[in-house]
């Protein structure tokens, strides 16, 4: 047992999970994973290759190189140095490198700042790699080793990212259990490349790919995607028999039996809503929380199931597309077209500000007028300064 | 579920404290977490930190606006922002105060133990990082977390991280500030007047992120502010000159990161102590020892 941050969880999930190759740029509030991951290189208690590289491009870059040459490849950032990875992230998925990131989320500039939003990795969501929205600092650890169980399997393999939260979670220091290396090793095999760049056997990877093939490329890519889902349920439940931590694997459920009405939420703002639930609940009202942990693959069949008995849903979105939604609101109501209920979204917590209790109260309320039938906006921006128009 | 919220200076281990706090509570078998509130980090800005601790599970990851605790590392914040704003009634506090509990106007009065944290932390570790100090402390005022596992937590955190030799001297630091410390009512007059902010509503920011020197309902913003926001308080000591002896070689004048050095005609030197943060670079490179740091917030 240790009581660490969220940075420090993920540094000792890498550990654990035996990452090799670790190339890494340093940004706040990402640069505690990679300084702790180095220590535990100087010190002997990871058998890694760290690179310090000259940017974030580099870092993507190497660790798709150290993947395609057979290492379990490791790397972390936030914001603008995603950003700048941006071209190198698309390379990974289509050469199936299952390569683990941790995005630690801040807001990309400008308005430039060095607190939490979700713009950007939002916008990856369409490069192919999974992606994991993550709640607290044992979840973090937990995740990164199964990320890697989930990236390297042989019907799966793609990279993963794992997004949590800057500052909320990366600086908050909590109780954290680290797993044995003996149960992290019985559940973790060595991972097995599917092309191996060996200059004794020579290939030739991400060549010019002609028009009579990509179309067939994009399609495996995207049914390798699909089939992620049920690997990610399975792989939490055989995390769980060795850990004893289950996470729900797409997403998670919390006081969803009988609910009338629920809100959808991602990242910490799910704790925060797990509180504000537990106190409708003490006053009987019918209220439920859909914690999403996965939007790449989106869970749209299995939401659809979870919430097809409701009355009105709300959603979370810590970022906004500036069309007058957030882009988890757009995947939802995707996904639930077919439902009769009203489906309002929720803005909260951009560029860092603080998501209280009485917010998510009010979130609430307003996904309740909805159900009563009461005119509601259908977005609504929660701690807003001004008269919404 | 107890709340504390930490009050202190960048410098000052205000993060380290929440941090070292937490750690202790989970050894007594609670659960724990603490976190701080980055602002734009500087030594001597102030800063604030959160700490929970609860016997089950803590779910909340907002900020803390209604603390049951107070822990203050500066005393001298109370004149630069509402310190005890939310402060619960039946809750209480810890200060790093010369003063007894009766003497101080935290502006809620409240079961208080004050300690001078500053002179035990430089009798013990040499230098006026007072984290530790205060949590020893801290320690006085209520019994869920006793003393004995908050040294354990200090000896954890900064022998892991510090050293050994830096783990037994903080330790000691809280075992003296527990001693000295003495436990009291603080006086609730002060009004508790947050300062005044630009905070206009969305449709009143200019569009774009373009700030020009101007002054909106009494309070200055973009280039220029600080004519307004005087940041010498936030010293813990004060550069005194001692002209007879200076030679002037300008090395302070140069060395100033805050240009608080004002060079004369004569190449003399005046300081500006509106601004001066008390870093202590124009005492360190002085050939001549003719400026030395007086402890406190002085102007000569």
């Amino acid at each position: 047992m240790k009581v660490i941050s969220a940075d420090h969880a993920v540094a000792h999930g890498v550990r654990l999970a035996r990452a090799e190759v670790i190339p890494a740029f340093p940004i706040t509030p990402q640069t505690l994973i990679v300084e702790l991951i180095s220590e535990f290189i100087n010190d002997g208690e990871l058998d890694a290759e760290f690179m310090p590289v000259e940017s974030e491009h580099s870092a993507m870059s190497a660790a798709i190189g150290a993947s395609a040459g057979g290492a379990r490849a490791f790397t972390a950032t936030s914001s603008q140095g995603l950003a700048l990875m941006h071209e190198m992230l698309y390379a990974a998925p289509q050469n199936r490198l299952p390569v683990v990131m941790a995005n630690v989320n801040r807001s990309l500039g400008a308005a430039s700042g060095i607190w939490l939003e979700y713009n950007d990795s939002m916008p990856e969501r369409e490069s192919g790699w999974l992606q994991v929205y993550i709640e607290d600092n044992q979840e973090a650890l937990d995740m990164i080793i199964q990320a890697y169980r989930i990236a390297e399997d042989r019907s799966v393999m793609l990279p993963v990212m794992v997004c949590l939260d800057g500052f909320v979670l990366s600086h908050t220091v909590e109780r954290v259990d680290l797993p044995s290396q003996e149960a992290v090793d019985s559940f973790l095999p060595k991972f097995r490349p599917l092309n191996v760049l060996d200059p004794e056997d020579p290939k030739f990877i991400n060549p010019v790919t002609p028009p009579e093939f990509t179309m067939e490329m994009r399609y495996q890519l995207d049914r390798a995607m699909e089939g992620s889902r049920e690997i990610i349920q399975k792989v939490d439940g055989e995390y769980a028999k060795v850990t004893g931590n289950r996470y729900g694997g797409l997403f998670d459920l919390y006081n969803m039996e009988g609910a009338e009405t629920a809100l959808v939420t991602l990242g910490t703002a799910t704790s925060t809503a797990k509180v504000v639930v537990d106190r409708l609940r003490e006053k009987g009202k019918k209220v439920g929380l859909v914690k999403l942990r996965f939007v790449r693959p989106f869970p749209a069949r299995e939401l659809l199931e979870a919430t097809r008995e409701l009355k009105a849903l709300g959603v979370f979105d810590r970022s906004i597309s500036f069309n007058g939604f957030g882009p988890v609101f757009t995947e939802v109501r995707n996904a639930l077209h077919s439902v009769t209920y009203p489906i309002t979204n929720h803005i909260a917590g951009l560029g860092g500000r603080d998501i209280t209790f009485e917010q998510v109260m009010h979130m609430f309320d307003i996904v309740r007028k909805s159900a009563e039938g009461e005119g509601t906006r259908e977005c609504t921006w929660h701690g807003l300064r001004g008269a919404m128009e | 579920m107890y709340e504390i919220r930490f009050h202190g200076r960048g410098g000052q281990g205000a993060v380290m404290a929440a941090q070292a706090l937490a750690e202790a509570a989970v050894l007594e078998g609670y659960y724990a977490q603490a976190f701080p509130y980055f602002g734009a980090e500087r030594r001597g800005a102030p800063v604030r930190a959160f700490a929970r601790i609860d016997e089950t599970k803590i779910s909340l990851k907002s900020q803390i606006y209604e603390p049951d605790i107070l822990v203050i590392l500066d005393e001298s914040l109370l004149e630069i922002e509402p310190v005890a704003e939310g402060l619960k009634s039946e809750g209480s506090a810890v200060i790093n105060s010369e003063k007894k509990p009766e003497e101080i106007d935290l502006g809620v009065e409240v079961q208080c133990a004050a300690v001078d944290a500053t002179t035990v932390a430089l009798e013990t570790i040499k230098a006026p990082i007072v984290n530790t100090s205060i949590l020893g402390a801290f320690a006085k005022i209520q019994d869920f977390v006793p003393l004995e596992s908050i040294l354990n937590a200090i000896m954890n955190r900064f022998g892991e991280k510090l050293g050994h030799q830096a783990g037994v001297m903080n330790t000691s630091a809280a075992k003296l500030a527990y001693d000295r410390a003495v436990v009291g009512r603080t006086r609730g007059t002060r009004e508790l007047v947050r300062k005044k902010e630009w905070l206009p509503p969305w449709n009143e920011i200019p569009p774009g992120t373009a700030l020009a020197p101007v002054n909106v309902g009494g309070v200055d913003i973009g280039p220029g502010s600080a004519w307004q926001n005087f940041t010498g308080t936030w010293r813990t000591s004060s550069p005194r000159y001692i002209k007879e002896k200076c030679i002037r070689c300008l090395r302070c004048w140069f060395s100033c990161p805050e240009g608080c050095i004002e060079r004369q005609d004569d190449d003399y030197e005046k300081w500006d102590y509106r601004y001066c943060k008390g870093c202590g670079i124009c005492a360190e490179v002085c050939p001549v020892q003719a400026i030395e740091m007086v402890r406190g917030v002085m102007e000569w």
